[in-house]
């Protein structure tokens, strides 16, 4: 009895003593804009590199690292080395709040980049609350296009075109190559597919359950792909629409070739990573011809100054990962995210960082092939795709071998075709802004 | 002095000293560890559910996160379309959850040990989806929950955290007295008698089905509770933020602290918010190649957990269990 | 009618599936009356060692049976090193401790797959064709593929159930789960008649991993999704009967096929939770399980 007593009091003392190491190992609160010291900066990001969607996503912390130790090995920013903390969310929203908490009040970050995730976003942005604490979230990795509204998020940049945009560019495409065709889509059931499902209708292409259908996230499988891609041979598409994650991409593909379903494919961007579909076992066969789109050049494209340099800093820096689209695209961040900290000046503080931004940001050097479009109230990123087709071995590559850039905005203005030139590359992919 | 720990049990009085502590407490930590407070305090009530209804009804439930989801939903739905202040949001939360607890309890009653398990997780998969189905509940993107900002009178300085904390943590300390009562009456002997012998217990009178629904409405109404004040965290409802292994941390958290213990459930959420924590602050000081960091903090709190299911069957309050060869 | 005979045979080869995930299921909890989340874990694992087979030897047929054999040393490993002391738990978490226990055996499984193998895709080819079979005009969402894994499925069950019906050790493996005192007073070797229950259900699972990872890619957490279907097969067919576990994954995986091809294609998650909650309020110890009374 004794003993019990004892035991269950020392259980409950060390307790409080764990409880009270705790809450002692909390460090002070800092003066000035935390993140920021003589010699480093450092960033934040959250996103999943462990669980069902991190497939894919899992390799772009390393790219971007890769990157900004390239920078360091040329001078840094400013005199600073840039460090990038990274922490695995495996896209629960509930981690990423948790995670950014850790990133923003223990690791002291300065800003946070490339934050994956529409429902993570969403969550960060209104518990962390960021806009509030006036912290920066650079570069956000969604296509949500309601992150653009500034009011609402004032310090949230998204970069990627949105998914408005995507689907209205991808009407217009098909009113000019498709015409009079019958066209199906598969989406996915939440904001991704409402969002495509807006753009079609501002594009004129207007989807119902008879030449549509939507999957419930998380459940693609080869089973749920069989019934998706039955419903579209039974409605007889000359055109299917992929406005899918990479995971249901694949069993749709797949469930075509079993089916013999000949049909033109259209894969969004989100899905439509070559290197990612290959892994998942899609028959290079089954995806060559189909139609993908994207702001960046093909991962392929050697001839590109940006694509070239960026795969030299891949093979040295990110001991020669796969240079696919995610590395692609982390890297462009990375560059950008670097020229916005070279834009902030010698002493950066998170005001400044996004006045630079707002200021400056669409002239920024990168690889992008659509503009940039942010400013004084814009939070827009790219807004614009080229379209390519894929070929025998999986790359994509653009028709005749020429960048045609559509442009649109998340509304209802109308597609362009546009006239962007982007800035040349720095010598060596040095930014020198 | 076992006779006055004995007397205080019951009485309020040891809840009121809790609060005067952790009010004091919050006062002198910083934004992450009222963060990580409010979080411990989302689990204890959601531990305490567990508490009631394996430790004492001892009925297995995989699904608790999906009974969160229908609090917090309630909650943001009541706050939404009725303008429900705060505290009647939470009221909604208990309500509704109730509600569905009762209904689930009803389906459930005739279900025993793994088919009960095998209902409560098929629940957990399939209940969160159903908001993007119908678009008044928001979609993927989910719908904003409105926390008033702290009042003025408090200053400037006081967080954010800070106040979520203090809600959190009072709502907790009071459904915790209140399941501490329950457990104490004779619906909680009932159930202790049902689940060692179910048998028995009916010859003694107790009706055995209707005690078990009981236990499955009350379990989820204190669940409903943890949903509200998790969705209050997060100033959001969204299907995504009750993914699978929600359900499995709440009932982990509650092995860890002894199923049979509510005042385990303390322990139990303490653990749970700082497992996570240190598994990650070791492997970052251990570093190293990123499929190390991604993979370190998982293979951290798996090891523990084991060990703990191993070392101590009854949580560690108890003593540990005699083996009978 | 080609519509519900297509949505009929997308059912049956993914029932087949989680027919072969119930099965591991029901093996282990007929040996040992535990539920055991850790055989996604285990699978996975299986697979992995697949897979490095196909890498170095390329051949499917050959990376089948010594991903078999693995699951089988992988699941007697658990069973010694970590279930039996849990068998011996008493107090109110008896019926829960092994369910956390094994939950935390899939983490830890999962996080030391992807120390090993890291956390990106990879692939296992097909070993045959995933055309569907064609008659005339008509091609069917069936191919060579799918009949392996229907008969696959088949075979494995077929080989258990005659195993745990027709054989001594299938009677000692029943006896051993349902009264292990007993059992012992008959000179039967408890422990290590369960153990071998282990290594069989890993190896069903392990088949089950080899056979579905070809449609779909293979990385640490591939399975999750897998194991609680394959529960709800499981459960569907009444934990008893090995025949049962194979009933309930066509039962579900044809219910799952109707639901998402009349009802509605979002519908995937909660449609599970739908066909498990039916038939349970007609039968609630699952189509083939017996009404018996037994302890908490």
């Amino acid at each position: 009895m004794l003993g019990k007593q004892w035991r269950k009091r020392s259980l409950i003392a060390s307790t409080t003593i764990a409880v009270g190491a705790l809450v002692a190992s909390a460090l002070p609160a800092q003066a000035a804009d935390p993140g920021i010291s003589p010699t480093t900066i450092k960033l934040g990001i959250t996103l999943p590199l462990t669980g069902a969607a991190s497939p894919g996503y899992n390799k772009i912390p390393a790219a971007m690292q890769a990157y900004f130790n390239y920078i360091n090995d040329n001078g840094g920013v400013n005199g600073r080395k840039v460090q990038l903390v990274v922490k695995d969310d495996s896209y629960v929203p509930t981690l990423a709040v948790a995670k950014t908490n850790d990133l923003i009040l223990k690791d002291k970050v300065f800003a946070t980049v490339g934050q994956l995730g529409t429902a993570n976003n969403e969550a960060i942005a209104s518990s962390v609350n960021l806009g509030r604490r006036g912290i920066p979230s650079l570069f956000i990795n969604t296509g949500f296009s309601g992150f653009a509204n500034s009011a609402k998020y004032p310090t949230t940049y998204p970069i990627l075109a949105s998914y408005v945009m995507e689907a209205k560019i991808m009407a217009q495409y098909i009113k000019e190559n498709f015409a009079g065709k019958k066209v199906f889509l598969i989406y996915q059931d939440d904001d991704f597919g409402t969002d495509a499902l807006a753009g079609f209708k501002a594009g004129g292409l207007t989807f119902d359950a008879t030449n549509s259908v939507g999957y419930a996230s998380g459940s693609q499988s080869a089973a749920t792909g069989a019934s998706w891609v039955g419903k579209a041979k039974a409605y007889g598409a000359d055109v299917t629409i992929m406005f899918g994650v990479s995971s249901a991409t694949g069993p749709a593909l797949g469930a075509a070739y079993q089916l013999g379903f000949k049909t033109q494919w259209i894969l969004g961007s989100v899905g439509g990573d070559a290197t990612t579909l290959k892994a998942i076992g899609v028959p290079t066969a089954v995806m060559y011809g189909a139609i993908g789109l994207s702001s960046l050049p093909s991962p392929a494209d050697a001839t590109d100054p940006y694509v070239a340099q960026f795969q030299t800093i891949n093979t040295k820096y990110n001991a020669g990962a796969t240079f696919d689209n995610n590395v692609l695209v982390a890297m462009n961040t990375a560059m950008l995210t670097v020229e916005a900290l070279r834009a902030a000046g010698a002493n950066p503080t998170r005001a400044g960082l996004m006045a630079a931004i707002a200021s400056k940001g669409s002239t920024w050097a990168n690889a992008g092939l659509a503009p940039l479009n942010y400013g004084a109230s814009s939070h827009v990123g790219f807004n614009g795709y080229w379209f390519g087709t894929y070929g025998p071995t999986g790359t994509m590559l653009p028709a005749g071998g020429k960048y045609v850039v559509y442009t649109t905005d998340s509304g209802a203005g109308a597609v362009v075709k546009s006239t962007y030139v982007r800035p040349a590359m720095p010598a060596k992919g040095l930014p020198n802004n | 002095m076992h006779k006055v720990f004995a007397l205080l049990r019951k009485r309020p009085v040891v809840f009121i000293l809790a609060g005067i502590a952790l009010y004091l407490l919050s006062n002198h930590v910083d934004e992450l560890r009222n963060f990580q407070g409010a979080t411990a305090a989302v689990y204890i009530v959601a531990i305490a559910s567990i508490v009631l209804l394996t430790g004492y009804s001892g009925q297995i439930s995989l699904g608790h996160g999906a009974i969160m989801a229908v609090g917090g939903y309630a909650a943001v739905l009541s706050q939404k379309y009725w303008h429900f202040n705060l505290l009647l949001t939470f009221v909604a939360a208990v309500l509704a959850a109730a509600v569905f607890g009762a209904i689930l309890g009803f389906a459930a009653a005739r279900l025993s040990g793994p088919y009960l398990a095998g209902t409560t997780l098929a629940l957990a998969v399939g209940l969160p989806s159903l908001a993007d189905q119908f678009h008044i509940l928001g979609g993927e993107q989910g719908l904003p929950y409105n926390v008033p900002q702290p009042p003025a009178s408090l200053g400037a300085d006081f967080t954010q955290y800070h106040w979520f904390f203090w809600i959190t943590g009072s709502a907790a300390l009071l459904m915790v007295w209140a399941t501490q009562n329950i457990l104490g009456s004779r619906y909680g002997r009932q159930w202790r008698a049902m689940r060692s012998n179910p048998t028995t217990a009916a010859l003694a009178g107790i009706h055995v089905g209707r005690s078990k629904v009981l236990a499955f409405t009350l379990s989820s109404g204190i669940a409903g509770l943890a949903g509200a004040l998790f969705v209050l965290t997060l100033n959001l409802v969204t299907p995504s933020a009750f993914p699978l292994s929600l359900s499995f941390t709440i009932v982990t958290g509650a092995v860890l602290a002894g199923v049979g213990s509510l005042r385990g459930s303390i322990i139990g959420a303490v653990v749970l918010v700082a497992i996570p924590e240190l598994s990650d602050s070791l492997a970052t000081k251990l570093g190293g190649a990123e499929r190390v960091s991604a993979n370190l903090p998982g293979l951290i709190t798996a090891v523990l957990l084991i060990l703990t299911v191993l070392f101590f069957p009854e949580g560690p309050l108890r003593r540990r269990v005699k083996k009978i060869k | 009618m080609i519509r519900l005979i297509s949505t009929l045979l997308i059912g049956l080869s993914s029932g087949a599936i989680y027919a072969l995930m119930a099965l591991a299921l029901v093996l282990v909890w007929r040996s040992t009356r535990v539920v055991n989340f850790a055989q996604a874990g285990q699978a996975i694992l299986s697979t992995y060692i697949g897979y490095e087979v196909i890498v170095h030897v390329n051949n499917y047929w050959l990376a089948l049976p010594i991903a078999a054999l693995a699951g089988a040393v992988i699941g007697a490993l658990v069973d010694a090193i970590l279930i039996r002391r849990l068998s011996q738990s008493t107090g109110p978490s008896a019926g829960i401790r092994p369910v956390i226990a094994t939950l935390g055996l899939l983490g830890l499984i999962s996080s030391i797959v992807g120390l090993i193998w890291g956390n990106d895709l990879k692939r296992i080819p097909t070993p045959v064709g995933t055309h569907g079979y064609t008659f005339g005009h008509t091609t069917i969402p069936f191919s060579p593929y799918n009949l392996l894994i229907v008969a696959s499925a088949a075979i494995v069950m077929l080989l258990f159930a005659i195993v745990f019906q027709r054989t001594n050790l299938g009677l000692a493996l029943r006896a051993s789960a349902f009264a292990p005192e007993t059992a012992r007073l008959a000179g039967v070797r408890v422990d290590r008649t369960r153990t071998i229950g282990w290594a069989f259900a890993g190896a069903a699972g392990a088949i089950a991993g080899v056979m579905i990872t070809p449609q779909n890619a293979l990385s640490p957490n591939s399975m999750d999704l897998l194991l609680v279907l394959g529960f709800v097969a499981a459960v569907i067919g009444g934990l008893d009967s090995l025949i049962g576990a194979g009933l309930g994954g066509i039962v579900l995986g044809l219910g799952l096929a109707l639901i998402l091809e009349y009802v509605s294609t979002s519908l995937a998650f909660p449609a599970a939770f739908i066909v498990l909650i039916l038939v349970l309020l007609v039968r609630p110890q699952g189509l083939l399980g017996k009404l018996r009374s037994r302890d908490a």
